[in-house]
């Protein structure tokens, strides 16, 4: 080290004294230490301000540098607040730098504006771009997974093209939406697409319902909140270049073992003469390249931003990757003496992407593994693949190469704000943004994929679809101090248009597999099954009226009150519109109390209720679909007489309204020895009533919710507002500020939650509501009918009912507590009881390191590869069987039971990131960064399965409503994880 | 002054804000036809679109997965849907069918029922706004009491929804009052109908068939039989002389089976525009999919039990309701399954035996006859284009007959009508007399598939007894349960007793 060192620091003097020739007139010495504790600190960087010239200071803190006249010197190193000390006369300067503690100065993003954080009375967390994960981090979301207490970032498995999951502080809807909402640089519902992590300064997490009240109807799920990096004002004519590129390699993590082919053999299974490995058959080392060029500059009341992000991702199979070119440019310009202030924000995101039949997963797990891939040549009638006939039992490989899924897709984001100080403390601003995203997906199955194309002789699929928001918002904000009280008053009104159109074609039986689905009109058969022509187009409004009042006294009270009120045309006609009020409050104590070394400690408590809207905005109305064609002489060569018949599409519900989440929130923010140890403590209690979901309603009765108008209820099903759920939750976050490790500076940040899990306290309303919902039956072969997780009024969400697992007779046939379904105990639940995150920053000298566990605890998966495939079919020799360490022979048919539930806490060591800043001389780089990182390095869990990571929502049965209420399933087609090792280089150009 | 403008511009515009917010959106509709601009239409060809379409509901059951029928056939002795190892296993429901241990929570109990009602409901709908021609008035009069004919003979005690209710929890009404109200939807509309013969909507005859039914089943359904009613009504179709057998029995379930003489009401599925006949898939082994270069991979479920295909003569052609034997490719391949169990007697070649080893767990694959009633074309998807048979000539003959013998166990009408069935398929054995075993066994052999076993059986008082792995079962199960998730709904609805 001290020799690499020394190396760095001669090639340093040498380009010193190479440049100094040119214009040193001065040398200046002298020695920069920490202000914390004197101790000297190696790798500041000294610039000479408004220059390139520079030096570094070396393992002692020493440091020399020749300056011109009249110069400035800055003094600047991660962790510490930079310092700037014009030099005048003097030769030796000698510089204490003081620790950076964002805590005390930090801003905080909330809705519809900024607060010190010192402010802030409500759950608010706040993540800036130097704490983001990092490595080949694609969604904007991964950045802060395990960063956040109570925010839930999961992407089970490792597929790319996947958008992981959020949860914060656990389920809050079944029926609505429960991500939460996303806040681009104020334009509130955009879509995460639109914003590549590079391009991300901040996020900010509005957790409790009296921050995201601001957001009404939208908040229930939590809002997060992206500033995006922007060019500064004020810093007179500057352009800076930043370019940061990366190769990384993904493996696969982990995949489920089988019998091997002298076992399967050996156990009576059907011999097909060869030994394949499936899994490496579909799988490969993916390979992934990201680049990322930003410009920033400004020059008088202009700055401008301008970055292109390309990543090309190849999966760890074969057949599943994409592209991605995403460029964004903002703008702003001050004009009027700085009153008036215009800024365009424009991001254009242009995305490829490819997959396959996410069950070649499942095939690669059970196929013969004495099968051969190919048996024929290419021209066979399976492509040359070796398939037989058998149930549910097809070539992995096949599968994966002869479906073929192309999806295309634009985002198109953009945001014109103009601000303007009408008078002393008063700013009206309006926003026009307007979010648009085109996709274009085609689908191809091979004539010769036994699955689905051979039967259909060829099927292909085009379909297009075109989502469009365009969003206004005016604000007046009036801020103005009376004496020792600080008040700020916000009043907004936004009009939200969505529209939602597209369309899709479909058609089979082509000669030739050449086209695919270039060619849909080489199908012959454009109508009845596997054959599509359709279209829609939706349209909803929302128009909401909000206000914000602060008050701030002395620094040491705070209160915050809003108040939004929300129009949405898919409300009934009798509810439209709801309100959303919230108060919060707060007190610095360390102000009224001298509490050592408590240097903050600051008491809040808040209130706010939110909402989420229907999942779709006609729900309230009654209107006809189309239904079969009518054929009036019932002679289908006379097509004269041919029409569509007009269905009764739903049973229509007048009364639908918003969902209502009350939340209750007591928070504690500390620091203590100056700031360095600094955190919060959240205690939350949620209910929410009023939710929103699909109940069944009397087959041809009488519409329940309105009798006399409405028709008679033809499909038997009516979304209305049923039932509550009760939820709560701890939540804890500390960091500490460059802890001392001799020259190294460690910044350890830790949070944990805990959770209370939702309790069902009731589903009805009136004498409509499910009694209990049981949902997520494992599916084909043999377990179509038995829903394993029953969420009942009452108990807690999500509950697995089974039978125990007792053992095994002498036949090897289970022995379990009972077969009978109503004798079915509670046998798991996916939710976690708690989720922890532990982010560890190292920095020595010029090196980084740092590294991010993240886990989450007591919370059961069902493995259903175990469920489906660890006993050996009597039936069927062909199958393989999964082995784990907790497989037992077993002779009866697969049923689930406790012995396919597992305990899959876990410990994970999410990202390890090493980097090295280069010492910089000369014009061209300021900043030249080299980093490896890995990313799901190690995991620590009990769970057998493909990934313990939590199951927030199901995905292979019932429908997005239902998804949420059947958390913990990890199915068949669950991707493989990854293990991905990133190497990148970032530069920052003067 | 210049402040005071600004102040007046600041006030403007929040006031401005303030209103505008208020103002509720409505929702537009695009891709949709709201209610009232679809009911407000004068345009005859839309009109008659809705009359048609009020038949669009009924597609969907006779011939699905998971159906009435499902239930019809597989709690009869005709058919089972048996464990093949993991296979079918599906949470017990086709065993406890089977058995007649079924369940009100059963998924194909709560589809029948929804099945029903939701056509109610669509008729009701269209009697509310188009019911003042009078000819549409009767014909979905009859057609909704066809739909409480169904309901009658499954669940029995049912409420009885008309278009001008409107309380949203209709009471349970007895079965005594449905049949009431069958009989006089019918009775007060039938002369209203046309008399010509018309393609899968409701005539005269059709509304004939749907009394001859309940006639048939009244001592069932009420209580007291009503035998002579039953043979009328029967004869009222045979004297209008519009229908007849047809030569060959199979015809009447081919795939272009709309020209049948014989067939009187029939769903009209259609593999593009009427979807839900699944047939194929539900009957055939994997394997079979290369018999008929089937789109799609068969379930391997439906079959028929050995005792009941053993009351086939194989010289009656209408042992041709079956797939049995060996099986070839449609090349003439013969078909093998690899994953055959080391226990099946002819190992891999694909063998439909009429035996079946048990019916759980580990019923054989290749075990069992399959449905081949109706035709499947080469090269057919799941859906299925024949139609299917509600009322069938040949079933109005065997009505008549069976309600004459229960006149008079003599009547030489009666045998007359029987052996007048049975000569078109099977030649040359007439019955010399009729019993109650040989009416119900040339029904079952007539029949097979069409959804009546379970009725008949009830009729003939032999649904109780116990079959193959059937045991005796209690005359409870003569009912379907109510659906569970009716119940939860309807406060007002009463569970059927013994469930």
């Amino acid at each position: 080290m001290n020799k690499f060192y020394f190396i760095i620091r001669f090639v340093a003097l040498f380009l010193f004294l190479g440049t100094s020739v040119a214009f040193a007139q001065k040398s200046v010495t002298g020695k920069v230490t920490s202000g914390d504790d004197g101790s000297a600190l190696p790798g500041v960087n000294i610039l000479e301000k408004g220059t390139n010239n520079g030096a570094v200071a070396d393992s002692d803190g020493n440091y020399t540098i020749s300056v011109g006249n009249n110069a400035t010197l800055v003094f600047s190193f991660v962790g510490f607040t930079s310092q700037e000390i014009v030099v005048g006369n003097q030769t030796n300067i000698n510089v204490a730098l003081e620790s950076d503690i964002r805590a005390l100065s930090e801003v905080v993003v909330i809705g519809y504006g900024t607060q010190q954080k010192k402010e802030i009375t409500s759950a608010v967390a706040s993540v800036s771009a130097d704490q983001f994960n990092t490595g080949n981090v694609t969604s904007p979301a991964s950045l802060i997974a395990g960063k956040v207490a109570g925010l839930s970032v999961v992407r089970p498995g490792g597929d790319p093209n996947q958008s992981p999951t959020l949860r914060l502080r656990g389920i809050t809807t079944f029926g609505g939406n429960s991500e939460p909402l996303v806040v681009i640089d104020g334009i509130v519902g955009a879509s995460l697409d639109n914003v590549d992590p590079n391009d991300i300064a901040s996020m900010d997490v509005l957790k409790d319902g009296s921050a995201a009240a601001i957001y009404g109807a939208r908040g229930s799920s939590g809002v997060i909140l992206i500033t995006t990096k922007s060019g500064k004002s004020g810093k007179g004519s500057y352009a800076n270049i930043n370019y940061n590129g990366f190769v990384s390699i993904d493996q696969v993590a982990n995949k489920i073992d089988v019998l091997s082919p002298e076992e399967f053999v050996n156990r009576g299974g059907t011999d097909f003469g060869t030994s394949t490995n499936w899994f490496d058959e579909l799988t490969q080392n993916g390979s992934s390249l990201t680049q990322n060029i930003s410009v920033e500059g400004g020059s008088g009341n202009t700055s401008f931003r301008g970055a292109v992000n390309y990543r090309d991702n190849q999966g760890i199979v074969k057949g599943v990757n994409f592209q991605r070119l995403n460029t964004r440019l903002s703008v702003s310009h001050n004009a009027i003496n700085g009153k008036l202030r215009l800024t365009l924000g424009l991001t254009h995101n242009d995305r490829d992407q490819e997959s396959i039949n996410l069950s070649a997963f499942r095939y690669a797990v059970i196929y013969n593994p004495t099968a051969p891939v190919f048996e024929g040549a290419p021209d066979d009638a399976n492509g040359g693949y070796f398939q037989r006939p058998l149930f549910d039992f097809y070539n992995p490989v096949a599968l994966s190469k002869q479906q073929q899924f192309v999806g295309e897709r634009k985002n198109t984001l953009t945001n014109y704000r103009v601000e303007y100080d009408l008078i002393d403390n008063l700013t009206l601003a309006v926003n026009y943004s307007t979010d648009k995203e085109t996709g274009l997906n085609g689908s191809y199955w091979s004539k010769k994929d036994l699955v689905t194309g051979a039967g259909s002789l060829g099927q292909a699929r085009r379909d297009t679809y075109d989502n469009s928001r365009r969003l206004i918002e005016a604000t007046a904000k009036y801020a103005k101090g009376f004496g020792d009280l600080n008040t700020e008053f916000l009043l907004g009104f936004a009009d939200q248009k969505q529209s939602f159109e597209g369309f899709a074609v479909q058609t089979r039986q082509f000669l030739y597999d050449y086209t695919g689905f270039n060619g849909i009109d080489f199908g012959a058969i454009r109508n009845g099954s596997n054959t599509e022509a359709s279209s829609y187009a939706s349209e909803d409004v929302l128009r909401s009226t909000f206000g914000r009042v602060n008050l701030n006294y002395k620094g040491t009270y705070f209160l915050s009150a809003s108040v939004r009120s929300e129009s949405f045309s898919g409300f009934g006609e009798n509810e439209k519109s709801g309100i959303f009020p919230a108060v919060s409050a707060g007190v610095q104590l360390t102000d009224l109390f001298s509490m050592g070394p408590v240097s903050t400690l600051k008491v809040r408590a808040s209130y706010g209720v939110t909402g989420n809207l229907p999942p779709a905005s006609n729900l309230a109305i009654a209107s006809f679909g189309p239904g079969g064609i009518l054929d009036f002489d019932g002679d289908p060569l006379t097509s004269g007489d041919q029409y569509v018949s007009l269905r009764q599409l739903r049973d229509p519900n007048p009364t639908l309204k918003w969902e209502t989440k009350k939340e209750l929130n007591f928070g504690v923010d500390f620091g203590l020895f100056d700031g360095r140890l600094s955190g919060s403590m959240e205690y939350y209690t949620r209910d929410i009533s009023d939710l929103l979901y699909g109940v069944n309603i009397p087959t041809g009765a009488p519409n329940p919710f309105d009798p006399i108008n409405s028709p008679a209820n033809v499909v038997g099903f009516a979304w209305a507002n049923i039932g509550t759920i009760t939820s709560s939750g701890f939540e804890f976050s500390a960091s500490y500020s460059n802890v001392k490790l001799g020259p190294v500076n460690w910044t350890p940040s830790f949070n944990f939650t805990f959770y209370q899990k939702a309790n069902i306290e009731s589903f009805r309303i009136g004498d409509l509501g499910p009694a209990e919902l049981r949902l997520a039956t494992p599916g084909s072969p043999g377990q179509n009918n038995n829903e394993i997780i029953r969420n009942i009024p009452g108990q807690t969400l999500g509950n697995m009912y089974g039978p125990i697992f007792r053992g095994i007779d002498e036949n090897g046939a289970y022995v379990l507590s009972t077969t009978n379904p109503n004798d079915f105990v509670v046998v798991g639940n996916g939710l976690p009881d708690g989720e922890f995150g532990f982010t560890n920053n190292f920095s020595y000298k010029n090196w980084d390191l740092s590294f991010v566990f993240r886990g989450a605890f007591g919370h059961d998966l069902y493995n259903s590869y175990r469920g489906f495939y660890e006993n050996r079919d009597p039936g069927s020799n062909t199958w393989n069987s999964v082995v784990t360490d907790k497989t037992p022979y077993v002779t009866s048919p697969p049923t689930f039971s406790s012995l396919y539930v597992e305990d899959a806490s876990f410990i994970r060591l999410d990202n390890l990131s090493l980097g090295y800043n280069l010492p910089t001389k000369g014009d061209i780089f300021s900043n030249v960064r080299i980093y490896a990182t890995g990313q799901n390095l190690l995991t620590i869990t009990n769970y057998t399965g493909i990934d313990p990571e939590v199951r927030y929502s199901d995905s292979e049965n019932g429908d997005r409503f239902t998804a949420s209420l059947a958390p913990g399933l990890e199915r068949r087609n669950t991707y493989f994880t990854t293990r991905t090792f990133t190497l990148g280089v970032s530069l920052k150009i003067k | 002054m210049r402040n005071t403008r600004n102040n007046f511009i600041a006030a403007l515009i929040v006031v401005f804000m303030a209103v505008t917010g208020c103002e509720a959106p409505d929702q537009e509709i695009f891709d949709e036809i709201p209610n009232d601009v679809a009911l407000s239409t004068t345009d005859p060809t839309a009109l008659q679109a809705f009359a048609v379409g009020a038949y669009k509901p009924l597609v969907g059951t006779w011939g699905a997965h998971n159906s009435l029928w499902s239930m019809h056939e597989v709690a009869s002795d005709e058919m089972a849907i048996t464990h093949k190892g993991a296979d079918w296993e599906d949470g017990g429901q086709w065993i406890r069918t089977h058995q007649h241990n079924y369940l009100p929570s059963e998924q194909s109990i709560g589809n029948g029922w929804g099945y029903c009602y939701s056509a109610i409901g669509t008729i009701n709908n269209l009697l509310k706004n188009f019911g003042s021609s009078e000819l549409l008035r009767s014909e979905l009069e009859v057609l909704r009491a066809m739909v409480y004919l169904w309901l009658i003979d499954a669940y029995g005690n049912v409420p009885i929804i008309l278009e001008t209710d409107t309380d949203p929890t209709p009471p349970t009404k007895t079965r005594q009052e449905i049949y009431a109200f069958i009989e006089s939807s019918v009775l007060d509309n039938i002369d209203n109908l046309n008399q010509t013969k018309t393609y899968a909507t409701v005539n005269y005859y059709v509304a004939q068939a749907i009394l001859a039914k309940l006639y048939l089943n009244a001592g069932v359904y009420k209580g007291t039989p009503e035998w002579q009613k039953a043979a009328d009504a029967c004869k009222a179709i045979i004297d209008g002389g519009l229908y007849s057998l047809e030569p060959n029995f199979l015809d009447n379930f081919k795939t272009e089976n709309a020209g049948s003489k014989e067939n009187i009401f029939v769903i009209n599925y259609d593999k593009n525009n009427g979807v839900g006949f699944n047939m194929p898939q539900m009957t055939l082994h994997y394997s079979s999919q290369a018999t008929f270069n089937l789109q799609q991979q068969p379930w391997n479920g439906y079959a028929s039990l050995e005792e009941f295909y053993n009351s086939f003569d194989p010289a009656d052609k209408r042992i041709g309701s079956f797939l049995a034997g060996p099986q070839f490719s449609s090349t003439g391949v013969r078909l093998t399954d690899l994953s055959f169990e080391p226990t099946d007697p002819d190992g891999a070649p694909l063998t439909y035996t009429p035996e079946i080893n048990q019916l759980f767990p580990n019923s054989l694959r290749q075990a069992g006859v399959r449905i081949g009633k109706f035709e499947f074309q080469l090269g057919t998807s799941p859906d299925l284009s024949n139609d299917f048979p509600i009322f069938r000539y040949g079933d109005i003959l065997l009505m008549r007959a069976e309600a004459l013998w229960r006149l008079n166990a003599s009547s030489t009408e009666a045998l007359d009508l029987v052996n007048q069935v049975r000569a078109r398929s099977w030649a040359g054995n007439p019955l010399a007399t009729l019993t109650a075993d040989a009416l119900l066994a040339e029904r079952g052999r007539e029949m097979f598939a069409e959804g009546y076993r379970r009725s008949d059986l009830i009729r003939f008082g032999k649904y109780n007894d116990a079959w193959w792995e059937k045991p005796v079962s209690a005359a409870s199960k003569n009912l379907f349960p109510i659906p569970q998730g009716q119940i939860q709904v309807n406060p007002d609805l009463v569970q059927n007793p013994g469930y």
